[in-house]
């Protein structure tokens, strides 16, 4: 039986399982400056992309890792380097372009350039005009190479560390997540079939909570219960790597789904959302087949901090968090197609396309929940807590069933460690 | 017809299809496009200069775009419910085939869309352009294929209703 403090107003972390999240994680300018300084500069992975978008030598693409601009290049060895989008020199940003083919990078302002790999290799007017000025004798361009990212791929995912205390990639990952890579980005090739960007105005950490809460799904997104997409009676579950940082819940089409249409409908009695009769003119959306033929329905595999891979019927894509200030995340989705689809299967996902995304039918819901909390949270007394109950309070553990709040705790209590915070628990309770 | 003619109809029809929006007749915008055949999507500049084919938002039959508004009006989606006015402008209008009969005209116009929240204050929503293909049935304009591309494609909060 968990022991719960008299007062935990004043408390943080009032519970050692983290049921109970304080509010002021999602809008205090301090904890995000310092996010920035443990979590996306400290011992973890960043997303960078994928190398599919870097198929040439010179190909670059750039990104973000927490408020850090990163490019990540292809070199002419074929190898993938990332640095940061800021001049050694006068700190100027180096390219503006999103992605682009270069054999060197060069800075517009004093044209100091740089090779693929980061490298500095010429300044202008280094040993000055007819013998004036230049630079002084002790000055070595080796010594003044932009700031690097140890690279690291698996499955065609690029992730980026600034950390020399970050363990290997696939101890990071873990089994899970490794497997889930594996089946969505790695059985079949996968191509680019579009960007798809929303700026939502909230903090980027609730969204990793969205995607670790299936209890919201059937709830908050009515298109999918209304055509049998996901439904709270599905099968179902989660999965956490041994750090409880990463998730992976999943559902299952099952023969009992329709059966099931009746108990929904009782769960929903009286919030007059659920419409069982609800027609589309044009079905032709929710008729699209599986074609990963494995009946998984949803798979979520959220990493942390800031990536998400995500199978949402058959669509696939890969999310990325890029946090512009604790009240704004952008949402950026890789939109993917395999090598392998016919002209049909490419037709279907262009049609699929319209479930997530800014505008899908499902995600588009996402959006506004979140401005719907972070605009809640700013607006109410100081202090008070998240409470996270659903599925059980306690011990974080896998569960095969979907209605349930505990990856989110595992998330936070990952974060809580990584962010090097006070103990967790109230001073009353603790053993 | 003249090309005054013809120019001042195309607006009209643009400033229905804007204010049909903006006003929520919803009905009145499906009304505005081909029922035995039209497309609509809303695509990102990003993907349109990569040569990318996903589109935001994608109907490919007149059912879908009929979809799309219906799951608005029945209450199906949670979304932010804001004031939008779309203004249009920079309308230009070309006949697709000038030598042979068909009537089919070629339309670009620019878009800026401003949102205004139940308290009063506004913003600028989106950016973007409409190239709509207008086909002639039975002497009335439709729109046989609608692409709005927007330059905003990094998307405020979300994309409920059509643009």
């Amino acid at each position: 039986m968990l022991k719960v403090p008299a007062d935990e107003s004043s408390t943080p972390w009032p519970r050692d399982d983290f049921s109970r999240v304080p509010y002021a994680v999602f809008t205090d300018e301090d904890i995000y400056r310092l996010e920035n300084q443990r979590i996306f500069r400290g011992p973890v992975w960043n997303y960078l992309c994928h190398e599919i978008e870097l198929p040439k030598a010179g190909d670059f693409v750039t990104t973000w890792v927490g408020e850090t601009h990163v490019i990540t290049a292809r070199n002419n060895d074929g190898a993938v380097h990332a640095f940061e989008n800021s001049c050694a020199h006068r700190g100027a940003k180096l390219t503006s372009a999103v992605r682009g083919n270069a054999k060197r990078l060069t800075c517009p302002y004093h044209l100091w350039t740089y090779s693929l790999e980061g490298d500095l290799r010429a300044v202008t007017f280094q040993h000055g005009v007819g013998g004036k000025g230049g630079m002084p004798a002790g000055f070595e361009k080796k010594d003044h190479g932009l700031n690097k990212l140890r690279v690291a791929i698996h499955g065609g995912l690029v992730f980026g560390t600034f950390s020399d205390d970050t363990p290997t990639l696939e101890e990071y990952l873990g089994p899970h997540s490794i497997s889930q890579i594996d089946r969505l980005l790695v059985q079949r090739k996968p191509k680019v079939l579009g960007y798809l960007r929303q700026r939502i105005p909230g903090n980027w950490k609730l969204y990793n909570e969205n995607v670790r809460d299936p209890y919201h799904g059937s709830l908050l997104h009515q298109f999918q219960v209304s055509f049998g997409l996901q439904q709270p009676t599905m099968r179902g579950g989660i999965k956490l790597d041994r750090d409880l940082k990463h998730t992976w819940n999943h559902s299952i089409v099952t023969e009992q789904d329709a059966a099931s249409q009746k108990i929904v409908a009782d769960a929903y009695a009286g919030t007059g959302k659920f419409n069982p009769d609800l027609k589309m003119a044009d079905p032709a959306l929710t008729r699209v087949p599986l074609d990963l033929g494995d009946n998984y329905k949803t798979t979520i595999l959220s990493m942390f901090p800031t990536l998400i891979l995500a199978q949402v019927d058959n669509t696939y894509a890969i999310r990325h968090l890029r946090p512009k200030g604790p009240d704004l995340v952008e949402l950026h989705i890789t939109y993917l197609g395999f090598e392998s689809d016919t002209p049909q299967q490419t037709r279907d996902k262009l049609l699929t396309v319209n479930f997530i995304g800014p505008a899908g039918y499902i995600s588009l819901e996402d959006g506004e929940a979140l401005r719907l909390v972070q605009e809640g949270i700013r607006h109410r007394r100081p202090g008070g807590h998240e409470v996270l109950e659903m599925g059980g309070v306690g011990p974080i553990v896998d569960t095969d069933y979907l209605s349930q709040e505990i990856s989110i705790r595992g998330f936070w209590s990952f974060y809580h460690q990584i962010m090097g915070l006070p103990a967790a628990g109230h001073p009353e309770t603790r053993p | 017809m003249s090309d005054w003619t013809l120019q001042a109809r195309v607006q009209a029809f643009l400033y229905e299809y804007a204010a049909s929006l903006d006003e929520e007749r919803f009905d009145d915008w499906v009304a505005l496009f081909d029922p035995g055949n039209c497309t609509y999507e809303v695509l990102s500049r990003e993907n349109r200069d990569l040569g990318l084919p996903a589109p935001i938002m994608g109907c490919y039959s007149y059912g879908m775009v009929c979809d799309r508004v219906a799951m608005l009006v029945k209450g199906v989606l949670t979304y932010r419910h804001n004031h939008l006015l779309r203004q249009v402008s920079n309308v230009r209008v070309r006949r697709a085939a000038p030598e042979s009969k068909d009537d089919a005209l070629l339309v670009q116009a620019g878009l800026v869309v401003h949102q205004s929240d139940e308290e009063g204050v506004s913003s600028l929503y989106m950016v973007g352009r409409y190239e709509m293909q207008l086909t002639d049935v039975g002497g009335k304009h439709l729109i046989r294929r609608m692409e709005v591309v927007v330059d905003s494609f990094g998307i405020d909060t979300m994309l409920a209703v059509p643009l």
